[in-house]
């Protein structure tokens, strides 16, 4: 029996507005998703691991969109991208494990954060509740850039404790070292059963991760080669997940591998088609880190007018992502790619 | 464990001294450290010299170890130097591609048997910080997975460039737990599941742990090293360092060591310790950042990696 008035309810509409997730076709622009899902003062966190699989075309939207006070989780992230954001002292808050000013061959590897730390530029820098900006060196009266130390293990137990949607999870990591003393977030208890020490970890869930996949289909289905880093965890933490994918299939060839869709349709909000949205890290079985780039890049930002310059040049200077791989030049991204091919493929 | 020893008698003066000149301090570190390890364990890799030293192990003495790093690659035949955890050589043939916070529940459970660290600092109980240098220096880095890997892996091998600044009496911030405050039970008082440091392999020797006291001592010692040399390391450290009553000689690195690492760090990312030196910094600052300059780095790299799978495979 045909149920009345059926027919006439275009569920792709009426889930438009309200409900991301539910709808059907989820690809959008970067920008679009960057404008709808970040707003001022948000927390976000980003998918891969150093130097791999690390959206980094969104780190140059956000900055070319001029947002506020975010506020970044990551356990170890590209410093290159993170130090872009520190260098426009947008962000308030770094939660991390490894970001910090690492040395690259005798060159920081994260020029803004280490001025911060020394001169105070953006915006002076509080680190760990151990280290801060000498106060001499305090110009500008904006807030200090917080960093709050965490393991890895660590910052990937938030968000797995964010996505079972409990308050905390135990863990036996770092018991008796100086993290837990002075983050004052995690909590050092005797556990109710065996009456040993054990430390809590807080949940986190960021109002957006953007994770970069390998293939997602049009419903938001993300497919990811190689290593799974947290991404499949930060994908259930977080309220708004935004996918960026290498490849955009129709939903008949995810059907071939479900066993690699490790971000089902209903944790995504969007999927923006973006191949080489990596660049300068790198994708497992797409392309190689481009470290010709990267290391040029930090030998030019070492400077304050010279990170300046950079962005103008490369963040300011670029309407989008394509006018970014315009510039650089896509005969050198084919070639990236073709070199990671040699190692490592994605299967047609 | 340990193995490789000999007598300083099977070398001629002339010879000791040629030795000393001849292998750079990260070389002598990694070979030092590949020779921790006993075959068929799990070892846990970090990057740079942590990752070389276990890829020469894999290579060279321990065929059957597994390897792992820690964004979610186990069990990989060391394709090369990881630049970081995630790297695509990592992938290449591995056993396994997981997610990270599973490799750090199967250390907690006690599935890593060994694994390899760097340090900035440490102190004469073997805690250690990565993070946080306070005073004139002033400087951050994060100790990334170090925190859990000392914490949960079965033993820690340090392996590190000698400097004599990186011997403290207190650490500013402690990032990686050691044997705490040297008590002989003080890891199991705190509920820490790994059995602690090991040994921390330098160019200027490897370092112990008393079992007893959990105090640092000089264990071993190249061909090379004579009174002189020790006595200097020893001033190196701001308590009275004990040596080894019966101090082994290390054998130098073997032709098959040193093999092992070229072919690993094919670029030089490690055994050059400034970016200008390498292949990769002479291409930019030449300005070659063309596709002739991409060319040239990703073929040093594809040819490099040629070599490796075939050896492997």
């Amino acid at each position: 029996m045909a149920i009345k008035g059926l027919g006439t309810i275009n569920y792709e509409e009426r889930t438009k507005d309200t409900d991301y997730k539910k709808r059907l076709n989820k690809v959008m622009t970067e920008r679009e998703a960057v404008e709808t899902f970040l707003h001022d003062g948000d927390s976000f966190c980003i998918g891969g691991f150093v130097m791999w699989r690390q959206p980094e075309s969104v780190m140059r939207e956000i900055a070319r969109q001029g947002k506020k006070n975010l506020s970044l989780i990551d356990e170890s992230g590209t410093f290159e991208g993170i130090d872009l954001l520190v260098e426009l002292g947008i962000l308030d808050r770094i939660d991390t494990a490894y970001a910090i000013t690492r040395q690259v061959g005798g060159i920081s590897g994260t020029p803004a954060l280490e001025r911060g730390l020394k001169e105070g530029l953006p915006r002076p820098v509080e680190a760990g509740g151990v280290l801060a900006t000498p106060k001499d060196k305090v110009k500008s009266d904006m807030p200090p850039l917080k960093i709050v130390d965490w393991t890895n293990f660590q910052v990937a137990l938030r968000f797995v404790a964010g996505a079972f949607n409990i308050p905390f999870m135990p863990c036996r990591s770092s018991i008796g070292s100086d993290i837990p003393k002075y983050n004052k977030e995690i909590k050092e208890i005797n556990d109710p059963y065996e009456n040993k020490p054990l430390i809590l970890i807080p949940a986190y869930k960021p109002d957006v991760a953007f994770i970069s996949v390998q293939r997602a289909d049009r419903r938001g289905n993300g497919q990811i080669w190689g290593f799974k880093g947290t991404d499949y965890w930060k994908a259930r933490a977080a309220k708004y997940v935004v996918l960026l994918t290498e490849e955009l299939v129709p939903t008949e060839k995810i059907y071939e591998n479900p066993g690699l869709t490790v971000i089902p349709a209903y944790c995504t909000d969007a999927v923006v088609h973006l191949p080489f949205n990596c660049h300068p890290t790198g994708c497992f079985g797409c392309y190689t880190v481009d470290s010709i780039n990267f290391i040029s890049l930090l030998l030019q930002r070492q400077s304050r007018e010279g990170a300046l310059k950079w962005l103008d040049e490369w963040v300011y200077g670029c309407k989008n992502h394509f006018e970014y791989c315009d510039k650089l030049g896509w005969e050198k991204l084919d070639r990236l790619a073709k070199s990671e091919h040699k190692l490592n493929r994605i299967p047609g | 464990m340990g193995h490789l020893y000999t007598t300083r008698e099977k070398y001629a003066p002339e010879q000791l001294e040629e030795m000393r000149k001849k292998y750079t301090s990260p070389e002598l570190v990694c070979c030092a450290g590949s020779r921790e390890i006993i075959d068929r364990e799990v070892v846990f890799v970090g990057i740079g010299i942590s990752d070389l030293a276990g890829a020469v192990a894999k290579l060279v003495h321990t065929p059957n170890v597994i390897l792992v790093a820690e964004a979610g690659y186990i069990g990989f035949p060391s394709v090369a130097v990881l630049i970081s955890p995630a790297d695509n050589a990592a992938g290449t043939m591995a056993m396994c591609h997981q997610s990270l916070p599973e490799v750090f529940i199967d250390q907690q459970s006690g599935f890593i048997d060994v694994a390899y660290l760097g340090f900035a600092q440490m102190d004469k109980s073997g805690n250690v910080n990565v993070s946080y240098i306070t005073g004139k220096q002033l400087k951050m880095n994060g100790s990334g997975g170090g925190g859990d890997i000392a914490s949960s892996a079965g033993r820690v091998v340090y392996t590190v460039e000698f400097n004599p600044r990186q011997w403290v009496k207190k650490i500013d911030y402690m990032t990686e737990p050691g044997f705490l405050d040297g008590s002989r039970d003080a890891r199991k008082k705190a509920n820490l599941v790994g059995g602690g440091p090991s040994a921390v392999a330098t160019n200027r020797g490897v370092f112990r742990f008393d079992p007893e006291t959990h105090e640092l001592y000089l264990a071993e010692v190249f061909p090379w090293q004579d009174e002189e040399d020790i006595e200097e390391v020893r001033k190196s450290f701001p308590w009275d360092l004990k040596v080894a009553e019966e101090l082994k000689i290390m054998e130098p690195p073997t032709e098959r060591e040193l093999w092992a690492l070229r072919l690993m760090d094919s670029t030089s990312n490690y055994i050059l310790a400034s970016v200008i030196d390498r292949p990769i910094g002479k291409i930019i600052l030449a300005g070659k950042l063309n596709l002739e300059g991409y060319d040239e780095y990703l073929g040093l790299q594809e040819k490099a990696l040629r070599e490796i799978l075939e050896f492997v495979s």
